[in-house]
């Protein structure tokens, strides 16, 4: 009887089963009946709705100069971004791999400051680079003008022309190479000491220690900060439109300026991400199923090895190049300029730019690290699939270009305008275009493309945490909103603070969005160097760059001193 | 009965299999129970399910003659009134001892929480140690203000999650038989889990033994084993 008994109910569990699933659904319907989860879902579909019109447009939208782009245009825009990516990819990961290399394996001479003095040249733009490394290079420049006047040395302009596509391969690979480098080295200071270890005491030169376990070992650190490097690249505008190098964000530029053609300009968009994303999936493959933080909890710090005096003075002269390359040389040039141009320059004007970086900084900032919040308090408590692929969305926005979140951003809100115009009318207002000349518009393309770097650091610090204070307090009679004031927020100060100032950064040097989408006769610092840089004015360009440098490095300084004390 | 769970089915998103299947349990009021089981076999998220932590699939859950859980209700956690002390405490790092109790009083009329606070804080015999911050204290007195914080507000129902599990052994026995007396000096009805049949002999009127919840074994789903007899004897035949 038993048995028969277990028999039919192991069919009614089969059955039930199909059933609780659909049901299940339902039953967890209560629980998302509050006000995070809500707000969490309209950021998502917010940042969302501006990239799915421009794939959705691909598709339908005819375009009057698709036809000409696609025969005229684009074969050139694929072979200069093509040859960027790999030249640039190659030459930080060179760069990058190897500076993480001697930093956490080797003690040499002023070691201590180079660990964080090779992150700098991340405080400065790859914009501001290009047009500072051209202005120390041409005929006018410090270079050529000490030559001829010194010793009437007169040189082939050729070789000092970078306005070119290896120009710009440099300048984004001394610029940009500190994400292979930081991420690689903070791999290999935690994860790797056993490894390393063992293959110094099996005997191995360092070169093969570097090439047959460093690299292969760390390839996933690698490939993960070689693909922020290529995002940089492809979302830049600045670079290679003083270069004069066609790409996507040039030719959307152009064509929706230039030609008026905002079709084709969605459509070159809807190319770019598509490249945007096959560079995401091939990270995904080439980094495996690893990931780069090791699994085993007790990681134990690499121990440097001292170098002979030779060789470690070799080395620092490595770094110190980098560095001077890097950092140093702009840095002091832009102070040289900035000297012979600061009567000119500052002015009451010159505040308003001022106020104005600072204040879509600090707006969109704020923004940032409370939508972060809002989603990553979601995300934890409630692990479903729907608040992970809200997490994914979140960071979907970081790797699609500038110029392409302006466009797709810009059809939403000109839709947006249309539908309210009866309002506009109604009110009397003016403006036909109300939202999409405002400020509105800015700060939100601000969110989208920059929320991952906020949700990141907040992220962290929730896991950091964990669920247990939350859960004690709500099973102390507190409800989410009053848990999230009277314990999350206290325990999170720190990875607020610092996802608010990278957020801040970034706003405060981004280019593209704020060319684009900034109301009329609205000016940042960024907007400001880059049109002085534009007319020629290299000089006058200074300041501004100068400021925005300025905050950077000193965010730069801060973060890896937080960092230091976090690990120690 | 004061507490009835019926037919609890509860899976793990990333699990393939479900970590609670058909669990089925009746609690009389004032009644200590112990849920026995080794690590994986779901007892813990019998507690999380009870506290509104976790979302059933299927079963329903009654405490104190209201529905917790069924088709169509789900009461929220902090709605439950139900206490629990976590394995790990988690006591707030940044609220000293006498915040840390006086947490879930907000209920309590303002005059009241104090004198509430003082009088859990005697109970667990931590009267000396309000102001002092939870790292400040030794894993044995930052167990009995956890205990403390969960018995303030009075709850209907006390869980406990392997509570002696972070203290060591010759503290374990003391404060095995400090907690008998507190829950039977308050009539708590408590439920707590753990691997130590030693603590659940000393410490529980009543055993239930769980094993593998994705067993179809009737016998080991969810029996009960009166102390005296040790003889199993099922819970309820469906």
């Amino acid at each position: 009887m038993k048995q028969v008994f277990r028999l039919f109910s192991f069919k009614a569990e089969g059955l039930v089963e199909k059933d609780v699933s659909s049901l299940n659904v339902l039953r967890r319907l209560p629980a998302y009946r509050n006000s995070w989860s809500i707000l969490s879902l309209i950021i998502v579909i917010l940042i969302l709705v501006p990239n799915v019109t421009i794939l959705f447009n691909f598709f339908t939208n005819k375009a009057e100069n698709w036809d000409h782009i696609t025969e005229y245009i684009l074969p050139d825009l694929l072979k200069n971004t093509s040859l960027l990516i790999v030249f640039t990819g190659l030459l930080t990961i060179i760069i990058g791999t190897s500076l993480a290399w001697l930093i956490s394996a080797y003690d040499f001479p002023m070691k201590r400051f180079f660990k964080w003095a090779l992150i700098l040249p991340l405080a400065i733009p790859p914009y501001i680079a290009g047009y500072t490394y051209n202005g120390i290079l041409n005929y006018t420049g410090v270079i050529q003008t000490t030559l001829r006047n010194t010793w009437g040395i007169e040189v082939d302009q050729k070789y000092f022309d970078i306005l070119n596509l290896p120009g710009a391969v440099f300048i984004f690979t001394l610029f940009l190479y500190p994400y292979v480098y930081t991420i690689t080295r903070a791999f290999l200071a935690n994860q790797s000491a056993s490894l390393i270890e063992n293959a110094r005491l099996l005997g191995g030169s360092p070169l093969e220690v570097f090439f047959r376990v460093v690299l292969p070992i760390s390839r996933g650190a690698v490939v993960g900060g070689v693909s922020l490097v290529l995002l940089e690249v492809l979302n830049d505008y600045g670079v290679v439109q003083y270069f004069g190098v066609p790409t996507f964000s040039t030719a959307i530029f152009q064509t929706w300026f230039g030609m008026n053609d905002l079709n084709s300009a969605i459509k070159l968009s809807a190319t770019l991400m598509f490249i945007v994303f096959s560079i995401l999936i091939l990270e995904k493959l080439l980094r495996g199923r690893k990931k780069y933080a090791s699994t085993t909890a007790k990681a134990r710090p690499l121990r440097a090895v001292q170098l002979s005096r030779g060789r470690g003075w070799a080395v620092f002269s490595y770094c110190l190049i980098i560095f001077m390359l890097g950092f140093l040389i702009p840095l002091i040039q832009l102070v040289d300029w900035m000297f012979l141009t600061f009567e000119k320059v500052a002015s009451p004007e010159f505040l308003t730019l001022i106020w104005n970086s600072l204040f879509v900084s600090l707006a969109g900032a704020l923004l940032i690290v409370l939508f972060a919040v809002i989603i990553g308090n979601f995300a934890r408590t409630h692990q479903s699939r729907l608040s992970k692929s809200a997490a994914k969305v979140t960071i979907l926005g970081y790797s699609i270009p500038g110029a392409v979140i302006a466009v797709g951003i810009s059809t939403v809100f000109i839709e947006l305008d249309s539908g309210l115009s009866r309002f506009y009318e109604s009110t009397g207002m003016e403006s036909r275009l109300f939202l999409s000349t405002s400020l509105v518009i800015l700060i939100s393309s601000y969110i989208i493309r920059f929320l991952a770097i906020g949700y990141n650091s907040v992220e962290s610090g929730f896991d950091k945490i964990g669920n247990k204070y939350t859960e004690a307090s709500r099973m102390l009679g507190m409800n989410m909103t009053k848990t999230f004031f009277k314990v999350d927020v206290r325990m999170l100060r720190a990875p607020l603070i610092s996802g608010f100032l990278l957020a801040f950064i970034e706003i405060i040097k981004e280019l593209p969005l704020t060319l684009i989408l900034r109301p009329f006769n609205f000016g940042t610092l960024s907007t400001n160097a880059f049109k002085y840089a534009g007319d020629e004015q290299i000089h006058e360009a200074a300041l501004s760059s100068l400021i925005i440098v300025v905050i950077s490095a000193a965010a730069v300084f801060i973060f890896h001193q937080v960092l230091e004390k976090e690990s120690n | 009965m004061y507490v009835e769970i019926k037919d609890l089915c509860f899976g793990y998103t990333n699990a393939k299999e479900r970590t609670v299947r058909d669990f089925n349990l009746e609690i009389e009021q004032g009644e200590i129970i112990s849920i026995l089981g080794e690590s994986g076999s779901g007892k813990s998220t019998v507690l999380r399910l009870l506290c509104g932590l976790e979302i059933p699939e299927k079963g329903t859950i009654h405490i104190a003659g209201r529905t917790m859980t069924d088709e169509r209700t789900f009461v929220a956690p902090e709605k439950r009134g139900i206490g629990i002390v976590f394995q790990d405490y988690a006591l707030f790092p940044h609220m000293t001892v006498y915040e840390n109790v006086k947490f879930g009083l907000k209920a309590w009329k303002r005059k009241d929480r104090s004198r509430r606070v003082q009088e859990v804080l005697e109970l667990v015999n931590m009267g000396d140690f309000s102001k002092r911050y939870p790292h400040e204290l030794s894993g044995g007195q930052q167990q009995r203000i956890a205990l403390a914080r969960s018995l303030a507000p009075a709850p209907e129902l006390l869980l406990l999650d392997e509570p002696f599990s972070n203290l060591d052994a010759d503290l374990q026995v003391k404060i095995r038989n400090e907690l008998k007396a507190i829950l039977k000096k308050t009539g708590t009805t408590c439920i707590f889990v753990t691997h130590d049949r030693e603590d659940s002999r000393a410490l529980a009127d009543r055993m239930v033994t769980m094993r593998d919840g994705a067993s179809y074994d009737w016998d080991s789903l969810c029996t009960t084993r009166e102390e005296e007899s040790q003889k199993p004897e099922l819970v309820r035949l469906k």
